[in-house]
């Protein structure tokens, strides 16, 4: 009799739709959350510019890029690391050797202006010189690198 | 006696193993959720710098990009001279001086639907001193006004100290 008392009063709470939300909750950060943004060095304070267009999804999955993080110094910032304009151009140099080799492998050539197909993302900081950005961007031409694409923040 | 005999036979899945799990794995998702915040870009296609530092040369140089353009198509040169701290101080748009990004933006504006300045690109020479937020201010003016051919050069030390 004691016993039965007993498992009366014992509390199960229902914790299926407890379950259920952190579900949800789990599924949400899953879908937005995203990896591949790790190039993008979140010291840098892009510009503001109203008409710049965001990424589309489909530019984002399909071309082949190379993300330039320029600091408030004008240094590259390449795997968190500042380089001064001349190791930069070493650096861009490489990633050209990279992408010509890739290509290679893959049987496609440049094309007829020697131009590679990889799309250089150029994240540099509001405050750096335009003399700084303006000699990464030429040692990208250089190298063959003839697609850009300018980031800035969108807003007024 | 038949009531009693059913709950006997009832099934209970332990739950709290799989919530456990479901909040660590949440913990996991929020703290390495970071919001990235919503960027724009300008793209562009910038071929190697040709020796069109001559502000008056005409587009045809341009040619090998776009052998459609016709040849009264011009390049629309814009200076931008950097004053102390190197935001933007001066402006000069096709030899016009412009007091300030308002009044370039219209004049840019009035120029680009004259039908007889037939311009579809323009030539950006900017002082090296410049800091880039305020290239940009002038490229996301260009921009809007749907002018996207866009080259860039910096200004040689003559340019610089022309009146």
């Amino acid at each position: 009799m004691s016993a039965s008392m007993s498992s009366e009063v014992k509390a199960e709470p229902n914790l299926t739709p407890l379950l259920d939300v952190v579900f949800q909750l789990i599924t949400f950060f899953m879908l937005v959350i995203n990896f591949s943004q790790d190039n993008f060095d979140q010291s840098v304070r892009l510009p503001v510019a109203g008409t710049a267009r965001p990424a589309e999804e489909g530019e984002k999955a399909n071309e082949d890029h190379l993300v330039l993080n320029v600091d408030r110094d004008g240094k590259l910032l390449f795997n968190g690391v500042a380089q001064p304009l001349h190791t930069a151009i070493e650096t861009i140099k490489r990633e050209s050797q990279l992408v010509k080799l890739n290509l290679k492998a893959a049987g496609l050539k440049p094309d007829a202006n020697g131009g590679l197909p990889t799309m250089v993302i150029l994240r540099a900081d509001k405050d750096a010189s335009c003399s700084s950005v303006y000699s990464l961007i030429t040692a990208c031409q250089s190298n063959g690198f003839f697609k850009f694409a300018m980031k800035a923040m969108n807003g007024q | 006696m038949r009531k009693k005999k059913k709950l006997q036979h009832e099934v209970e899945v332990p739950i709290t193993p799989m919530l456990d799990m479901a909040f660590q794995l949440l913990t996991f998702f929020i703290l390495t959720y970071h919001p990235a915040p919503s960027e724009g870009q300008f793209i562009m296609n910038l071929l190697p710098a040709q020796p069109a530092t001559n502000l008056d040369a005409k587009a045809e140089s341009e040619s090998t990009q776009n052998s459609d353009l016709p040849a009264s198509v011009r390049t629309m040169p814009t200076l931008l001279y950097a004053s102390a701290g190197g935001k933007l101080g001066r402006i000069v748009l096709s030899n016009q001086e412009q007091p300030d990004l308002a009044a370039f933006e219209k004049q840019l504006a009035q120029d680009l639907q004259n039908p007889d300045l037939a311009f579809d690109q323009a030539l950006i020479k900017f002082d090296p001193d410049l800091k880039y937020s305020e290239l940009i201010q002038v490229v996301n003016i260009f921009s809007k006004l749907k002018l996207t051919k866009i080259s860039f050069s910096e200004m040689s030390p003559e340019e610089m100290s022309a009146p």
